[in-house]
């Protein structure tokens, strides 16, 4: 009992010890450590009213929260943007390009300067032939564009880039190609 | 998920599996009845003076359902084995998902990797002593002007014979750093690729080996031919009490938990012995990180200020 009281003694202390710069402002309720200094409960009617719903309203929850896993892309056929699902099947050329997890083109547009901003068109996810699959697009920019196209193709990293942005005409190609 | 091998014992009579060798050359046949009983009477027969291993007829392991299937990459597939015998005896066949297992190796990745895992607790104790730290040194050697020689403040400045060194070594020097997530996760890729397509990944049922002699596991490697080191890796890090006491004496069989997989280790040892619950564990990961919805997340735990 003095063991007790004595405890809750050094515990009341600490708690008015702990000093935190809003306690001035606001009440902060005390969390009493024995029974006798707590309020005691009092009827029903004093506290707010509560009622228990069915546990299948957990779905409007769980609804709210987003996918851990990218989700499949709806397939009924329409949509709206440019976006065009993956195909089911490859097509037949000696190299394939792997769309991203969220379905889209593996085309990258960067900025990689040292002193001027030089915009590179970057393609990655390449599988396959890599070298057969950079001369059938830069032949196909050099057509389009007129003029000649700079290229690296980077066979440990099995990723293509291109001097200049020509994202939009990669991806097209791609979507042409059956990618 | 890992199905475990049930050992049936039959009351009539005793089922007695023959060894089954691994023959690369011609079709491994699976007739069930290629693996019954025959009507052998003397346990002692058995080398080890173990008792005879009772299974149901063969294939046990057949099917693994994927997540996320491959849409055009092709499936690879490897045997399980079992560790009950010394000789190897084939349980089944199982699929294995080639984002994770058939990978192209990105050798720069790896050797990022073991470079990282080395570099990153390493701390430098090598220390040598600045001007100020020297022995001596605070008193003006000279004059300014009159001696006719050079002018100096101190006998230790870093000019001097046995003084302070500029830019040595400071003690204690720590070389950590993070490496980014995605190269952590392909350099884990690329090296259970590379392990597979080498014949250094095998896959067994599980880890419960008959005895706790340190000689079985020595015979069983050998027979086998699984290199001189070999990592037995589970889903769990508490394992069967005679493997752990098995491997103990020696310093080259090591037992690992999943969470510890790393490519130093990997690369370390010449064989990679994972079990089926392994397998299930280290796909299930990997493949959710490539498909996660939230890529960011995956590599904030580790993201420091100053990095």
């Amino acid at each position: 009992m003095a063991s007790a009281a004595a405890r809750s003694f050094v515990f009341r202390q600490h708690i008015n010890t702990c000093r935190l710069d809003f306690a001035s402002c606001l009440n902060i309720k005390s969390f009493y450590s024995s029974y006798s200094a707590n309020p005691k409960e009092k009827s029903p009617e004093h506290y707010t009213q509560y009622h228990e719903v069915s546990s299948d309203n957990w779905k409007f929850v769980e609804r709210l929260k987003p996918p851990t896993v990218v989700p499949s892309f709806p397939k009924n056929g329409s949509y709206f943007s440019d976006w065009t699902p993956p195909p089911d099947t490859p097509p037949n050329l000696p190299y394939f390009v792997k769309r991203t997890k969220n379905f889209m083109v593996p085309v990258y547009l960067n900025f990689e300067a040292i002193r001027n901003q030089r915009k590179i068109t970057m393609v990655k996810h390449i599988e396959g032939d890599i070298w057969a699959m950079e001369k059938d697009i830069k032949s196909h920019l050099e057509e389009v564009t007129k003029r000649p196209v700079v290229s690296q193709v980077h066979e440990v990293g099995m990723y293509i880039k291109f001097r200049g942005d020509y994202a939009l005409h990669v991806k097209k190609w791609l979507l042409n190609a059956g990618f | 998920m890992a199905t475990k091998i049930i050992n049936k014992t039959v009351t009539e009579f005793s089922l007695r599996i023959t060894r089954c060798f691994f023959v690369p050359s011609k079709a491994i046949q699976t007739n069930a009845a290629l693996f019954q009983e025959r009507s052998e009477t003397s346990i002692t027969n058995v080398a080890e003076q173990l008792l005879p291993t009772i299974r149901p007829p063969l294939p046990i392991i057949y099917s693994r359902k994927l997540a996320f299937p491959p849409k055009f990459k092709a499936v690879r597939q490897a045997w399980v084995s079992n560790m009950d015998t010394v000789e190897e005896e084939k349980l089944g066949l199982i699929d294995l998902h080639p984002e994770v297992f058939a990978e192209r190796p990105r050798v720069d990745i790896i050797h990022e990797n073991v470079r990282w895992q080395q570099l990153y607790r390493h701390v430098s104790y090598a220390n040598t002593k600045v001007k100020y730290e020297v022995r001596g040194g605070g008193r003006k050697p000279r004059p300014q002007k009159g001696s006719g020689r050079s002018r100096h403040g101190s006998i230790r400045s870093p000019i001097w014979r046995g003084g302070g060194i500029v830019h040595g070594p400071r003690s204690p020097t720590p070389y950590f750093y993070m490496l980014s997530f995605n190269a952590r996760l392909n350099g884990l890729r690329s090296t259970l690729s590379a392990k597979l397509a080498q014949d250094d990944l095998h896959i067994v049922d599980s880890l419960d080996i008959p005895t706790d002699d340190p000689s079985y596991l020595e015979k069983l490697v050998e027979e086998r031919g699984w290199g001189p080191a070999v990592l037995f890796v589970d889903d769990n890090d508490i394992m069967p009490l005679n493997i752990t006491a098995a491997s103990d004496v020696h310093g080259h069989y090591n037992l690992m938990p999943v969470y510890g997989l790393n490519v130093h280790s990997m690369l370390k040892h010449h064989t990679l012995v994972l079990t089926l619950a392994a397998v299930e564990r280290i796909e299930e990961r990997l493949l959710f990180h490539l498909n996660r919805n939230d890529a960011a997340e995956a590599g904030r735990k580790y993201k420091l200020d100053s990095l």
